[in-house]
């Protein structure tokens, strides 16, 4: 059964226009006039059971809105809506007991209470009994390495800490679905890579689902087994990592420093992308011509250096942006 | 639902308490903006002094009376910013999109909304308003009738400040009312109602409800009077009924709106 | 010719926010004017008759003019600000700047609050004429002097301002100070004139700075003589002298602080 079920899912804005000048301001108070921006446009998926799913796009592009739709804060204007059976729009509380939500930018924690009272608060939130909250916050504790600082008030905390603190109190209630919306946003590179590592190990252990939104890269394919892509409010991509990486991971990168000159030119499978002489950079579609094949058009004994890469997959990503956009 | 409600008032105590305890963080402002409080009150008995002066009864009150008048306008001006201070700032909250944070949470929206933050210094006006009711005159009568009319004036002048700012769900610059309604009531709050007339007076018992909050109290603490007392009693249910209806239809329409004021 | 159209129309368009902010911000002012005319109108059930020698009318220009000498300043502001320039050090760079610093603070600050002061005159005389109908009576000279001596009451209450702020140097924190002292003159000098107030203190506050920051301007409006004015004048320059020595006593002193603790 699908977690949460999207269905032809539409949300407009309408955004009002500031003309210029003086006369325009006034206008625009007797008379405003109003842009519409559509910001989801039927738009479509399903999340299963204990994915941890990617749902990404560029700024802008509806990746906030469609969360706002999905937690019960904004309502579509068309299409439906499910998570875990329920229909934001008409059942909001109950949803509310089921889903935990972090947004990166957007503090929830008291920040001059230690982490343990703040879990403690949320705990009374979501109505959980003293003796449950205290067995979860022991949990949590360990799961995610706070030990060193529970006791210390939040705003002492570094931000890395602070974000820990943030996903524990919404999960204290243990909700089936977290939506993360830049966790990681912000943070250093180490810590990012510990909070991955500590978001993993909570999915497996516990099998929440997770609904994870981010620019950066790397939570995602460190995070994630399907991605979303959603650009100018139309999902432009959804399928499994596996896959994303395998239709554009068949194209590698040789770079290669020759002794002598080479002319080549583009032919099945090859693509010239720099030709400098001495220095040659080609894309390969592994697909249709093997390494080795272009590693024998190059003539082997003239290589000084090679380096043979994947494409970053930050280039493909917005690569898929960028087609999107023709 | 006796359950809900039981857990809402758990958590609703609980974030008072960890506001308050924010504010107490150091303890020095926290002592000298309540007592600064008590001593700017009490400087207006000045002006009562030197206005009793040139007459025994302004505006039909003597200045027992005044005593009285300051001491309810003190405690449910106290009251409510103490409780529900982020009420005042509703339209803010509103307009720049900070309800989110509530919506996601399994309670009472607007109930969550008002109670995040105390005001130290409206613990002053508290202490002041008791302060009062003893100069005038304390019995057990008296200090019962006093606490319930200070528990329903601060729920109608709390109740009065969200229906405004419910405003801000359809109109965005209407915390420009929020705060003249507001600033209306704390300073007619300690006038005698005798020296208003015509329409002021009109207003007084309708949008601007001083007469219910201040007025009111003082005749029936100077002569009980019993249907004057439910009259408060229902008006204060019935503008906290009132609030809550108005803001939710408001919520309803900034969950459906399809306008974009600084929602990202 | 288009250019400059546009650059008096963007002028404007910056200028509109700022004195709509003026404007809401006179409700407030407008608010207790309009008690304060239900209170007078109320204890003189007569309007004619006199009261510590006032008349209705009297009664409430006076508190109009208070009222707009006191609101227009901005005082806790500019105490503020004073108080944060001292904290953070930033008073120290103007230590070999070739200005004196109190000079600079008096000067931006009048600077500042000009176009407010314009607005709170003309709003306080259309306030008061809608509520008595009618306006003081006085020639073209006597409004010279009254404005002369408003312009006289804003400086001395700002320079005392600044000298509060500049407690920072020696007390901890100012603020209680400044409260002390908006509280004096809200109680004593904006809501009755000097005449409503026990025989006993009348001498007393007739030689306190409220005589000059308050009252003085206020009573020349609603009964000019010239008598009065030299009065008023005077003590006004007094004033003028004290709260400016005050200023510079606190801020070497304070300076001298600096300079030995090395900031």
């Amino acid at each position: 059964m699908a977690i949460i079920e999207v269905n032809k899912l539409s949300k407009t804005f309408k955004v009002k226009l500031k003309e210029k000048g003086l006369k325009g301001s006034l206008k625009s108070i007797i008379k405003p006039k109003y842009k519409e921006i559509k910001a989801v446009k039927n738009i479509s998926f399903q999340v299963e059971k204990g994915e941890i799913i990617a749902f990404i796009g560029p700024n802008g592009a509806g990746k906030s809105t469609t969360i706002k739709m999905l937690t019960g804060i904004l309502y579509p204007d068309k299409g439906n809506i499910k998570v875990l059976d329920i229909d934001p729009r008409q059942e909001r509380k109950k949803l509310a007991y089921e889903i935990g939500t972090v947004f990166g930018q957007k503090e929830q924690l008291w920040t001059h209470l230690t982490p343990y009272d703040n879990f403690k608060f949320f705990g009374a939130i979501y109505d959980i009994p003293e003796s449950r909250v205290e067995k979860k916050i022991k949990e949590f504790t360990e799961l995610f390495e706070i030990e060193e600082f529970i006791n210390t008030p939040v705003r002492n905390l570094s931000l890395g800490q602070r974000i820990r603190c943030e996903i524990i109190a919404s999960l204290i209630h243990e909700p089936k679905v977290l939506f993360l919306d830049e966790p990681t946003i912000g943070l250093d590179p180490v810590v990012k890579e510990n909070i991955r590592t500590l978001i993993k190990r909570m999915n497996k252990e516990y099998k929440t689902t997770i609904f994870l939104t981010s620019h950066d890269v790397g939570d995602i394919e460190k995070l994630c087994k399907r991605v979303i892509i959603i650009n100018n409010g139309t999902v432009v991509l959804d399928d499994s990592m596996e896959n994303l990486k395998y239709h554009y991971l068949n194209k590698k990168i040789v770079e290669a420093k020759m002794k002598e000159k080479v002319n080549l030119d583009d032919e099945e499978g090859i693509t010239i992308l720099k030709d400098k002489g001495y220095n040659l950079k080609i894309e390969v579609d592994t697909k249709k011509r093997s390494i080795a094949d272009a590693i024998k058009l190059l003539n082997p004994d003239n290589i000084v250096d090679i380096n043979i890469s994947n494409i970053p997959l930050e280039d493909i990503i917005s690569n898929i942006y960028k087609k999107d956009r023709k | 639902m006796l359950m809900v409600v039981k857990n809402q008032i758990r958590i609703t105590i609980l974030s008072i308490k960890y506001a308050l305890m924010r504010e107490m963080l150091n303890k020095t402002t926290f002592i000298t903006n309540i007592v600064f409080m008590i001593l700017n009150n009490a400087s207006f008995l000045i002006q009562w002094i030197v206005l009793f002066s040139l007459k025994k009864n302004i505006g039909g009150y003597n200045i027992k009376q005044v005593i009285l008048l300051w001491g309810i306008a003190s405690l449910t001006y106290g009251l409510s910013h103490f409780f529900f201070k982020k009420a005042f700032d509703l339209s803010e909250t509103i307009n720049n999109g900070k309800l989110d944070v509530f919506l996601v949470q399994p309670k009472n929206v607007l109930i969550q909304a008002i109670t995040t933050d105390v005001e130290p210094s409206a613990i002053g006006d508290m202490i002041y308003g008791y302060i009062m009711l003893f100069i005038y005159g304390i019995s057990l009568k008296n200090f019962l009738l006093f606490t319930l009319f200070g528990i329903c004036g601060s729920l109608i002048i709390t109740s009065i400040t969200i229906i405004f700012s419910s405003l801000s769900f359809w109109f965005q610059k209407s915390d420009l009312i929020v705060d003249t309604v507001n600033r209306l009531m704390v300073n007619i709050a300690t006038y005698p109602d005798g020296i208003f007339k015509g329409l002021t007076k009109i207003l007084l018992y309708t949008i601007i409800p001083v007469g219910i909050v201040n007025y009111i109290p003082v005749k029936v603490l100077t002569e009980f009077n019993i249907y004057l007392t439910l009259i408060s009693i229902l008006v204060t249910i019935l503008l906290v009924l009132l609030s809550f209806l108005i803001f939710n239809k408001g919520l309803k329409r900034y969950s459906s709106s399809n306008l974009m004021i600084a929602r990202t | 010719m288009k250019k400059y159209i546009f650059i008096f129309k963007s002028e404007i368009m910056t200028n509109f926010q700022y004195i709509l902010n003026i404007l809401t911000h006179f409700i407030g002012t407008f608010i207790l004017l309009f008690i304060f005319l239900n209170l007078w109108q109320y204890i003189y059930s007569d309007p004619n008759k006199l009261i510590n020698g006032y008349n209705m009318n009297q009664m409430i220009w006076y508190v109009i003019v208070t009222e707009v000498l006191w609101t227009s300043v901005g005082a806790r502001q500019l105490s503020r600000k004073i108080s944060l320039d001292v904290k953070s050090g930033n008073i120290a760079y103007n230590l070999n700047k070739p200005y004196n610093y109190i000079g600079y603070s008096l000067s931006s600050h009048l600077g500042s609050i000009s176009v407010r002061l314009l607005i709170y005159i003309i709003l306080g005389i259309i306030v008061g004429y809608l509520f008595l109908g009618s306006f003081p009576n006085l020639n073209i000279i006597n409004i010279i002097l009254v404005l002369l001596s408003g312009i006289l009451a804003i400086t001395i209450n700002i320079l005392f301002t600044i000298s509060i702020g500049l407690l920072s140097f020696i007390i901890e924190d100012s603020s209680p100070i400044y409260w002390l002292y908006s509280k004096l003159i809200l109680v004593l000098g904006v809501i009755f004139p000097i005449e409503y107030f026990p025989k006993v203190v009348q001498p007393i506050l007739n030689y306190s700075p409220i005589y000059a920051m308050s009252y003085g301007p206020a009573k020349l409006l609603i009964d000019f003589t010239y008598i009065n004015f030299s009065k008023i004048f005077i003590s006004q320059i007094i004033y003028l002298i004290i709260a400016y020595s005050l200023c510079m006593l606190v801020y070497k002193k304070g300076v001298k602080n600096l300079n030995v603790n090395g900031g």
